[in-house]
């Protein structure tokens, strides 16, 4: 207690000259703790951004596979298309059928991965409904019309399949948990009213089903209701399905858009049309499509970016035969492109806070042999009186630290003013695409056309939607954190330590006869 | 050994190694010096009267001989020095050597702090040396800087005998006074020794001094031998 006193009270005595080592100081500490700010910022926001981008991978058919299928159906003439569908057999039709879909086998197998840590599978396919009408459909089919165009000749870009497509078409999306469905979580859709069909009602194939508020409220259906559904390619017993409606959702994104639209459009005020889409366990789906044991696609959650690369050499090795077919896409382009901007301006503020705290050092070091120098009379005395090297080294520990606590005392402060600007200095000017799903759901991509969003992910609405992109800034914040306070006071100690090297050295060393005898 | 003897120095021998060679500062040099008594040492400049109080000081270590200090050598190896110096002896400079940054009063206090005393009777004892010292109550906040050579050189020995030691050894005590001033301080010291039982141990060139001084020896080239006063 004695010693601290002694120090403090020495810090004060020699206080102009402990100042202007105070202001140098505060100068570099507040460089460098701005630097720490940007960096233990740029780490928090990477492992933030690690958490829900980069660590999503699907199975599903590779775009290479699928281009070549198009390129081959693309050279046959109409006539060919049609005589080869009439000589179709059975087994041909289920081997057409389950072509463009993955085994569940290849997915179950990849979901036992270690890296794995959530797993559904998806399958998305159009299903008849005879009572109710697909008034999106109906609406194509007008304009279509209305241009001389034939019904059958649509498809490519928006999914619109060719095979069947009626007004009673509606797109069913399967998996294995309502609640998980790519549109509930990304928050493109919302449950209203009702619950979501659950993982049991998958195992169990419960034949349940949500629907789009729209599209119930134009057919009147309700809570509770059943709709008839025809099973694909099956005729006679077991060719339809009864689905109890268990849910109404509504299309958030739709709404928002109508809102929007009416801003600049009144004769658009109302526009919100009815969504064609139907969520139900993908058990139910898989009888409704006729493809048991296939799904559209694997959707997998793993635990960090940072295991990509082992993920995709597990998938490799899953899907030894058949990796031409069936391809793992990440979202590691997504995470690269918000997460690099941060990474380079955390590097750069690695750089320079290691030369800050370099500066700090030698300032400090440069300080104490002047003041050293200047006091050594004073430490011979000290010496020669009856003081032990150890309260004379404590006095100036006790004094360099009360330097260095106010010099960072007042870095951390101005850090709290600084550190954002520092943080936007950093960072490079750089935007980052962010894909956001369309109004609605397109009916009736898969199987049949699916071929316009190969690249975008489940994840970020759905496979078969359209999607806009934007473009948006990368924002580095940088917020004040008890961990900055934390490095600051390890920052104090370093350079208080640094600093009492040279007392150290000198007071062991000191004779204080040599001094004293000194004029 | 007489009861008063308190310094009892035997052979004491030190040299310096400076660019031309080794100097010998004190060559085989035996005395006493006792309690209640001022004991002189003159000589030349660079005769060694200082390396010699330094020596008996502990700041400077002889490379033999034996120095004993109240019947216990000094020299030993298991004589803790500081200690030794903090409660033994007090020291009295030249250029008075006071810490530049503390008043007077906090310049007496300093080896009463280090000595752990408790800083409200440091502040007593401090003031008390101060008084008897005669050191006016408002030179007391006054730094080094802001007294005058025989102010400083009176603070100088308040500190030397803040922790009441036995010894005091005053090293050209008047060296940097003028002559009235000078022989204040040097009437106070040979009062400390006669009033208070201290050993004062001078060194110093001014002949004079021996007037006061109850033995004196004379010191040329390390070597003394003693004046008969």
């Amino acid at each position: 207690m004695r010693v601290f006193q002694r120090g403090f009270r020495s810090f004060r005595r020699n206080l102009v000259r402990n100042l202007i080592v105070v202001v140098l100081l505060f100068v570099c500490l507040t460089f460098s703790m701005s630097m720490l700010a940007v960096k233990l910022a740029a780490d928090s926001q990477v492992q933030t951004i690690k958490q829900t981008v980069g660590n999503y991978a699907e199975i599903k058919i590779s775009s290479a596979y699928q281009m070549k299928q198009f390129e081959a159906e693309r050279t046959k003439t109409a006539a060919e298309r049609s005589a080869e569908a009439r000589s179709l057999t059975t087994a041909q039709e289920q081997a057409d059928r389950v072509a463009s879909l993955v085994p569940e086998k290849l997915t179950d197998a990849f979901a036992k991965d270690q890296y794995v840590k959530t797993y559904d599978k998806v399958l998305s396919t159009s299903v008849t409904l005879s009572d109710i009408t697909n008034t999106n459909i109906q609406q194509l089919f007008q304009i279509r019309e209305n241009n001389g165009q034939s019904a059958g000749g649509a498809g490519g870009g928006g999914g619109l399949g060719t095979g069947g497509m009626t007004s009673n078409s509606f797109f069913f999306s399967g998996n294995t948990n309502g609640a998980s469905a790519s549109d509930f979580t990304t928050g493109a859709k919302k449950l209203i009213k009702g619950r979501y069909f659950t993982y049991a009602d998958y195992t169990n194939s419960n034949p349940v089903v949500m629907i789009e508020k729209n599209l119930a409220s134009q057919n009147s259906l309700k809570i509770g209701d059943t709709i008839e559904a025809t099973v694909s390619g099956v005729s006679g017993v077991g060719s339809t399905m009864e689905l109890k409606i268990i849910g109404i959702y509504k299309t958030v994104e739709s709404e928002s858009q109508s809102k929007s639209s009416s801003s600049s459009s009144s004769s658009q005020a109302d526009f919100n049309p009815a969504g064609s889409t139907f969520y139900a366990p993908l058990s139910v789906v898989q009888k409704l499509n006729n493809t048991a044991g296939y799904v559209t696609l694997g959707s997998y959650y793993f635990d960090s970016v940072d295991n990509t690369a082992a993920i995709k050499a597990a998938y490799k090795k899953d899907a030894t035969g058949t990796t031409s077919k069936y391809q793992l896409s990440t979202d590691l382009s997504d995470y690269s492109s918000i997460a690099d901007p941060l990474l380079k301006a955390r590097n750069t503020s690695v750089i320079g806070l290691s030369g800050a705290l370099g500066a700090c050092a030698l300032i400090i070091l440069l300080a104490m042999v002047i003041i050293i120098s200047n006091r050594t009379r004073e430490l011979g005395i000290l010496k020669a009186i009856g003081s032990t090297d150890r309260q004379v080294i404590s006095q100036f520990a006790v004094e360099i630290l009360c330097v260095c606590m106010v010099a960072i005392i007042l870095a951390m402060g101005a850090t709290a003013l600084i550190g954002q600007s520092m943080g936007n200095w950093l960072l490079p000017k750089t935007t980052t695409k962010t894909t956001t799903q369309s109004s609605s759901s397109t009916p009736g991509g898969a199987p049949g056309g699916m071929m316009g969003n190969q690249n975008q992910l489940y994840k970020e609405g759905s496979s078969f939607t359209t999607s806009s992109s934007t473009q948006k800034a990368v924002k580095l914040n940088v917020v004040y954190r008890g961990t900055l306070f934390l490095y600051g006071i390890l920052i104090l100690v370093g350079i208080s330590l640094v600093g009492m090297a040279i007392p150290v050295f000198w007071i062991i060393r000191l004779r204080p006869a040599r001094v004293l005898s000194m004029e | 050994m007489s009861e008063q003897v308190i310094i009892n120095a035997t052979d004491v021998n030190k040299t310096f190694q400076v660019k031309a060679g080794e100097v010998n500062a004190i060559n085989s040099v035996s005395f006493t010096a006792n309690r209640g008594e001022v004991t002189t040492i003159v000589g030349p400049s660079g005769s060694g009267k200082t390396t010699l109080l330094y020596v008996v000081g502990s700041l400077e270590k002889p490379e033999s001989g034996s120095i004993e200090v109240a019947g216990r050598d000094i020299l030993d190896s298991g004589t803790n020095l500081v200690r030794y110096r903090r409660e033994n002896i007090g020291f009295v400079f030249q250029f008075f050597n006071l810490v530049p940054t503390l008043t007077a009063l906090e310049n007496v206090m300093l080896p009463m702090d280090l000595a752990g005393i408790r800083p409200d009777e440091q502040r007593r004892r401090a003031t008390e040396l101060l008084d008897r010292m005669g050191v006016k109550d408002r030179l007391l906040k006054a730094k080094p800087t802001k007294m005058s050579g025989g102010e400083n050189q009176r603070v100088a020995i308040a500190r030397a005998l803040a922790n009441d030691p036995d010894i005091i050894l005053a090293d050209e005590p008047t060296g940097n006074l003028d002559t009235a001033t000078g022989s204040t301080v040097i009437d106070i010291l040979s009062s400390l020794a006669r009033e208070n039982d201290k050993c004062v141990l001078m060194v110093t060139h001014d002949e004079s001094i021996l007037a006061v001084s109850d033995r004196a020896f004379h010191m040329v080239d390390g070597q003394l031998s003693e004046i008969i006063l």
